[in-house]
């Protein structure tokens, strides 16, 4: 686990970039259960007026708590996590998940995280995950 | 469409999920996991954990057959296509292991409207087979309105 004496609040965790494949997504859809053809079906998302399908929220999620888990030292060290979901993700893009730390008790040796994932859209930044936060223990 | 606030309170029927080492290394590669306790019993034992263990939002597995319960309702007056996931909490009390029996009991914790748009809260408390917390699980589920 991550040591108290080691973090300062307004540290910021390590970005975690990874591109969406439509295969992880297709995967992702049968591993999860949740098979709504928004993630699926290209024509389909077309008539809901996206130019084509989309991730799982949860999908982005667990990118986002990917990165949290490796910078607190596992799971084990991973108390809560709250998110928004704000925009979507398309396939090939590349998404980013990071966040900042926003406060520490020293009783409880308890950090909270302001965190987030963000795409690069044609010049643009857009937050498929904002307004979001995370609670990890540490050592 | 307003949903029905008298079903506030409401418990479905208690889900039962044992956790399988197949689901788990799927779930995992899926996410894009490297970390090899997410993958491998050797590696997770190596690193102090009893069992391959599954990744953070594994629990949403369960979510297709927790909420799945309300959104089909009838009573509740849900269009499923007008809903989009907006907010997902989970607060851990121990990471999930291959082999833990998970049940749960999922409940609508909450209805509200904001705008034109209405908020279902479905809360699952999801114990082990010692009765024992593992994890809690929120999600909110926005039933968009027509803007009027």
């Amino acid at each position: 686990m991550r040591l108290f004496e080691d973090v300062s609040v307004g540290d910021e965790i390590p970005v975690r970039s990874k591109v969406v494949k439509r295969e992880d997504v297709k995967a992702y859809a049968d591993t999860s259960g949740d098979q709504n053809p928004l993630h699926q079906d290209d024509d389909f998302a077309r008539v809901v007026g996206f130019p084509g399908i989309i991730a799982h929220g949860m999908f982005t999620m667990a990118h986002l708590t990917s990165a949290i888990s490796a910078w607190a030292g596992g799971p084990s060290a991973l108390l809560g996590i709250a998110v928004q979901f704000r925009a979507v993700v398309f396939m090939d893009e590349a998404i980013e998940a990071g966040g900042t730390i926003a406060d520490i008790d020293p009783h409880t040796r308890r950090a909270t995280l302001n965190v987030w994932v963000r795409v690069h859209r044609e010049g643009v930044t857009e937050y498929p995950i904002k307004s979001s936060s995370a609670k990890v223990q540490l050592a | 469409m307003p949903l029905n606030r008298e079903l506030i309170g409401k418990e479905y029927g208690e889900v039962s999920f044992p956790v399988d080492r197949d689901r788990v290394t799927r779930f995992a590669r899926a996410i894009g996991e490297t970390d090899p306790i997410y993958l491998d019993p050797e590696a997770a034992r190596a690193a102090g954990y009893a069992e391959q263990v599954a990744p953070p939002t594994f629990p949403t597995v369960l979510q297709i057959t927790t909420s799945g319960q309300a959104v089909v309702d009838p009573e509740l007056g849900l269009d499923y296509s007008r809903v989009v996931h907006g907010e997902q909490r989970y607060d851990w009390r121990r990471p999930i292991v291959v082999g833990d029996v998970l049940t749960t009991t999922p409940r609508i914790a909450d209805i509200f409207a904001k705008r034109s748009n209405e908020f279902l809260v479905i809360e699952s408390e999801v114990a082990d087979a010692d009765g024992e917390t593992v994890v809690v699980a929120r999600s909110t589920l926005i039933s968009r309105g027509t803007g009027r």
